[in-house]
């Protein structure tokens, strides 16, 4: 019986110990206050594996890099101006940090401001809420993506289509 | 009151009454008169204090990431006034981190001077240290100047090597690998250290991917410390340099293998040979077989893990080192 306790304890610290290998995460916030309105898939069904928020406003809230950890932020500029419904495929303005894991997490289709420039922060303001690139309105493509291909798993079970999030909210955990 | 409830209180930045007694509970007349208690940077200080000391480490985590969050709304001149006054190593840590938390949010952007001018003047040892950990993983480096290359000249170890720390994670996870002047400073901070222990632990966790070419030439000067360590360390950082420096990279190790006679050194020219050049290296490792037959089973290793034709760097890490485990 104290056999059995011991290799009982040893199992539980085994499986409480964590890897010294463990991945590093972040979770991620909602860039601002407004509505989950796409998520893996669109409403006609074609895949989009990533997230859209929109608050339904245009060229009204700064858009936060949302990851929680200082990072140093890769903003391009492909569109200047103010535009809210789109500007072609290709032409939208993005802020992005590749991690060293070969994973890059992205925003897309802000507006350009004063604070659309490449710095290392901490969910800093990159840009207002707009529709530049492929945009049918004004919102914002959160994006985690690997050799091309959109990485779904690290939203799933955090947000769902229709949530009202705000800045506070915990929209998604990226390893 | 439960502790979460005791952080909620310290940290909400608003003024709570603290809850009415239940309709089921003793009579009004038994119980003490409830008070509305503001909070402030020196309540919060105290609860921060009494936290500091519980013997969880979850709690304490979770205190920590609380007073960040808060950071960002507490009054700047009163979380400045405490840090300045504060001596406690372990408070400073945690008002410093609010300060650096302030700086990253952009909340104030040049609150991160503060501690730094603290990190390089103070007087205490012990508090130098704990306002250099307060600035990990941030773009402490962007912001501070010389301040790390500075920080390699203090006379205190600890203070050296917390600062050594600061530039590998800060590389590893707030650049990713990717920044090339965050690379370099680290190189450049590695390079000014005399304290070849610093040099070596920096060198040998550095991901040079985007490292520039000057920074790039006192790597290759590194080569030829007194250290063993150092040498080490210099020849396993030079396995990541960019494909513009690949090689005279390579030629360096290469040339270096065979006037080398301390063991460790030779096995990591090994390793930085084979991550320069993946299964081109093969060829390269062949001839060096021969130069010392002790080093014969590592180089066959290395060999049979590049010719399995892995592609990543990660896995013919495993592979080279299972090799060897079932050999």
């Amino acid at each position: 019986m104290r056999h059995m306790k011991k290799k009982a304890l040893a199992v539980i610290l085994a499986l409480a110990v964590p890897s010294v290998a463990a991945a590093y995460s972040y979770t991620v916030k909602s860039p601002f206050p407004g509505t989950v309105t796409a998520t893996t898939y669109y409403s006609s069904g074609t895949f989009h594996g990533a997230l859209d928020i929109s608050s339904g406003r245009c060229n009204y809230w700064g858009v936060e890099t949302g990851v929680m950890a200082s990072l140093s932020w890769n903003v391009t500029i492909r569109t200047s101006g103010v535009y809210c419904n789109g500007t072609g495929s290709g032409t939208q303005n993005e802020a992005k940090h590749a991690f060293s894991n070969g994973r890059t997490f992205r925003l897309w289709h802000f507006i350009k401001t004063s604070d659309s420039y490449d710095r290392t922060c901490n969910r800093c303001q990159v840009g207002n809420e707009g529709g530049t690139g492929n945009a049918t309105g004004p919102h914002v493509h959160v994006q985690y993506d690997q050799s091309g291909s959109n990485l779904t798993g690290w939203y799933s079970g955090y947000t769902t289509k229709g949530e009202a999030v705000d800045r506070s909210e915990t929209i998604g955990v990226i390893n | 009151m439960p502790r979460f409830l005791q952080g909620l209180r310290a940290f909400g930045g608003l003024t709570l009454l603290l809850a009415s007694q239940p309709a089921w509970s003793t009579s009004p007349a038994a119980l003490p008169a409830l008070r509305a208690e503001s909070c402030s940077v020196r309540g919060l200080m105290d609860q921060l204090r009494e936290g500091l000391r519980s013997n969880s480490k979850a709690y304490r985590d979770y205190l920590n990431a609380v007073l960040r969050e808060a950071a960002v709304s507490l009054p700047s001149g009163e979380l400045h006034a405490a840090f300045d006054r504060e001596t406690d190593p372990a408070m400073v840590e945690q008002l410093a981190a609010a300060l650096v938390a302030r700086s990253e949010r952009e909340a104030e952007k040049d609150a991160i001077q503060a501690v730094a001018r603290r990190a390089l003047e103070d007087r205490d040892p012990s508090v130098r240290a704990a306002t250099v950990r307060a600035m990990r993983r941030t773009g402490a480096l962007e912001k501070t100047g010389d301040m790390y290359e500075r920080l390699m000249r203090d006379g205190s170890p600890e203070v050296r090597m917390e600062a050594a720390q600061n530039l590998i994670e800060d590389n590893q996870y707030v650049y990713s690998a990717h920044h090339g002047p965050a690379t370099d400073l680290a190189v450049n901070a590695a390079t000014a250290s005399t304290d070849p222990k610093v040099t070596a632990r920096i060198l040998e966790s550095l991901d040079t991917r985007k490292m520039g070419p000057e920074a790039g030439q006192k790597l290759l000067g590194m080569l030829g410390h007194e250290s063993a360590d150092v040498r080490r360390s210099a020849a396993l950082a030079l396995g990541s340099v960019p494909a513009a420096q690949m090689g005279p990279a390579r030629e360096a190790l290469v040339g270096m293998y065979r006037g080398e006679r301390d063991a460790g050194v030779r096995k990591a020219l090994v390793q930085g040979i084979a991550e320069l050049g993946f299964a081109d290296a093969v060829p390269e490792l062949r001839k060096l077989r021969s130069v010392d037959p002790a080093m014969a089973p590592e180089i066959d290793a290395w060999i049979r893990a590049l010719e399995s034709g892995v592609q990543e760097w990660g896995l013919l890490l495993r592979e080279k080192q299972r090799l060897q485990q079932v050999r």
